[in-house]
């Protein structure tokens, strides 16, 4: 994205133009105050009564750090986060390595193109609630893949992810790939749309296999594309939560427990507010610590423009 | 990769996508298929596919245990009220971001965009204090505001990103002509930006109907959504397969249709812009 400067700025214009600016400043204000006061203060406000007891009500009695210590000595916590830590890795390689793959493939017009894409963009659609519903049906052993695969005669066939708690993230892994490739694929297929085709030409000519081409040239030029579908894809997966209790409701036991699920519950079914707050907390740190970095390099590169 | 397309790889590569475009589509296929049988075929082993006895059974007893359309009637309401209002409330800060930038816009928008990918849970109590003090909980104005606030930071950039295609230069002309700010606003810009606005409205529309966190959590009865709706037949029906399947597809179906009617916006807009 280049700069944008497309205001006039004759010397002619002067009075108009601090005119413009005026209102369009007038025009952002209540947008960015209501993003100020909602975001930020009801975040600042959840960190503050994270260094608190409050247990059914938020109240402010100062207990230091003794929140997160417990948090972190709670077996539950640590499920979740390690769960999630899971499931975002996978996912984010999964979706992207299915979703390019895919687009590679398909990079060629195809007939009633706009129908296909919608088709492959219906599972982003729809809710997480219903995608949860759907898939803990096709992964029920009594009556999904597994007795379909064991009705065509394979007895010992067994895939029943969802009441295994080893396995338990994989099935949660499925639907989200399910609801989330065709996206990718359709964001990079018109990444891919846009090169050039003399760099294809070029790259033949020189005798280069087409597996480095993509490394090596289209990678990189299609880097906005992948930023864009990596935004997407991370804030879908800090997120996760409807799904998990549409599938899964945490279980088998504890096996299949996420932060924000820890988060909900600690506050509103065990009533234990700090501890709430302590996990809500940590969890934006985390997010913080993956976000900074990232908006850093976006800011260091837009200045060098 | 020869692009050099024949038309024998050109219908290899058709079938090869609508092979995957069926195999993606399948789950909601099936689930529209089940829910026009009875029990008994849902669960049948192999499984039927077409030839079993329609039967419009289950979406009866769905509608009778719970009343769809005051669902559905939220859901509309949440996700159109919450899409008009940040649309009213978006459209001046885009286009002043957009045509009249300052050194800091980019910072704003990075800034913005950046709360979306807060945990929700961070805000979710002093939203919850506030709506119990303002006596909020489980009313649709409430809802509207929240649904309105966590997606108003992917309006304003979608906006943004869309406005910014407008060329500047035709401003300029229309200023050289003596065109007032309204004209210019009416004539030129709306006009132009028509088409982005349409797809950034899909998409928060679905992005507000399918928003489960938030519905789910401040609402109990009055305000409830068909995401309510679907949730409330997960677990105690959850052998109840057809019934399941025909509450899944009274709540997907306004989308699907929505979509298949708006194609070219839905793809514009469900990849927040990226494709064209």
């Amino acid at each position: 994205m280049s700069s944008a400067e497309h205001a006039p700025a004759g010397p002619d214009k002067r009075p108009i133009r601090l005119f413009r600016n005026l209102w369009s400043k007038i025009a952002a204000i209540p947008m960015i105050l209501v993003s100020v006061g909602i975001f930020v203060g009801g975040t600042i406000w959840t960190i503050v009564y994270s260094f608190t007891d409050s247990g059914l009500l938020p109240r402010l009695n100062w207990v230091g750090l003794e929140q997160y210590e417990r948090l972190w000595s709670t077996r539950r916590w640590l499920v979740s986060i390690e769960n999630l830590a899971v499931f975002g890795i996978a996912s984010l390689i999964l979706t992207f390595a299915l979703g390019f793959l895919l687009a590679a493939l398909l990079d060629r017009k195809i007939r009633f193109e706009d129908t296909f894409r919608t088709i492959l963009l219906y599972p982003f659609a729809l809710s997480f609630i219903v995608t949860g519903l759907v898939w803990q049906w096709i992964l029920n052993p009594e009556f999904g893949v597994q007795s379909i695969v064991r009705g065509l005669g394979f007895e010992s066939f067994t895939f029943d992810p969802l009441y295994d708690s080893s396995k338990v993230m994989i099935g949660l892994l499925i639907a989200g790939l399910w609801q989330g490739t065709g996206l990718i694929m359709v964001i990079l297929l018109a990444g891919l749309r846009g090169i050039d085709e003399d760099i294809w030409k070029a790259s033949r000519v020189d005798g280069i296999p087409a597996w480095k081409t993509y490394v090596v040239i289209i990678i990189p030029m299609l880097k906005p594309v992948f930023i864009t579908a990596l935004v997407l894809v991370t804030s879908g997966i800090v997120k996760l939560y409807d799904l998990v209790v549409a599938m899964t409701s945490g279980g088998p036991g504890i096996s299949s427990e996420v932060p924000a699920k820890f988060v909900y519950d600690t506050l509103f079914t065990r009533q234990n507010l700090g501890q709430g707050f302590a996990a809500s907390t940590m969890m934006l740190v985390t997010v913080a610590i993956i976000l900074i970095p990232w908006a850093l390099l976006q800011f260091r590169g837009k200045k060098n423009d | 990769m020869a692009r050099a397309v024949t038309t024998k790889r050109k219908t290899l590569t058709t079938a090869l996508a609508w092979a995957i475009g069926l195999l993606i589509f399948f789950p909601i296929l099936w689930t529209i298929l089940t829910s026009f049988k009875t029990e008994a075929q849902a669960i049948a082993n192999p499984p039927i596919f077409l030839n079993f006895d329609w039967t419009l059974e289950n979406y009866a007893i769905v509608q009778e245990r719970s009343d769809y359309m005051r669902f559905l009637w939220n859901s509309v309401i949440l996700a159109g009220g919450s899409t008009l209002l940040g649309i009213i409330i978006a459209v001046p800060a885009a286009w002043s971001m957009a045509f009249v930038p300052s050194k800091r816009t980019k910072d704003i928008l990075l800034w913005m965009l950046s709360t979306k990918m807060l945990p929700a849970v961070g805000v979710l109590y002093p939203i919850y204090l506030l709506f119990i003090e303002l006596g909020l909980l489980d009313s649709r104005a409430g809802l509207v505001i929240v649904l309105m606030l966590i997606n108003l930071p992917i309006i304003v950039w979608m906006l943004y990103t869309y406005f910014r295609e407008i060329p500047g230069e035709i401003l300029e002309a229309a200023r050289m002509d003596g065109a007032t700010l309204k004209e210019e606003l009416l004539y030129i810009l709306t006009p132009m930006a028509i088409p982005g606005i349409a797809s950034t409205v899909l998409l928060n529309f679905i992005l507000a109907w399918n928003e489960a966190f938030w519905t789910l959590n401040l609402t109990a009865v009055d305000a409830a959504p068909l995401t309510a709706f679907i949730a409330s037949y997960s677990s105690p029906e959850g052998l109840f397969f057809a019934k399941l399947s025909a509450a899944s597809t009274m709540a997907i179906a306004p989308i699907l249709i929505l979509g298949w009617f708006s194609q070219k916006q839905l793809v514009r807009g469900l990849t927040f812009g990226a494709v064209k």
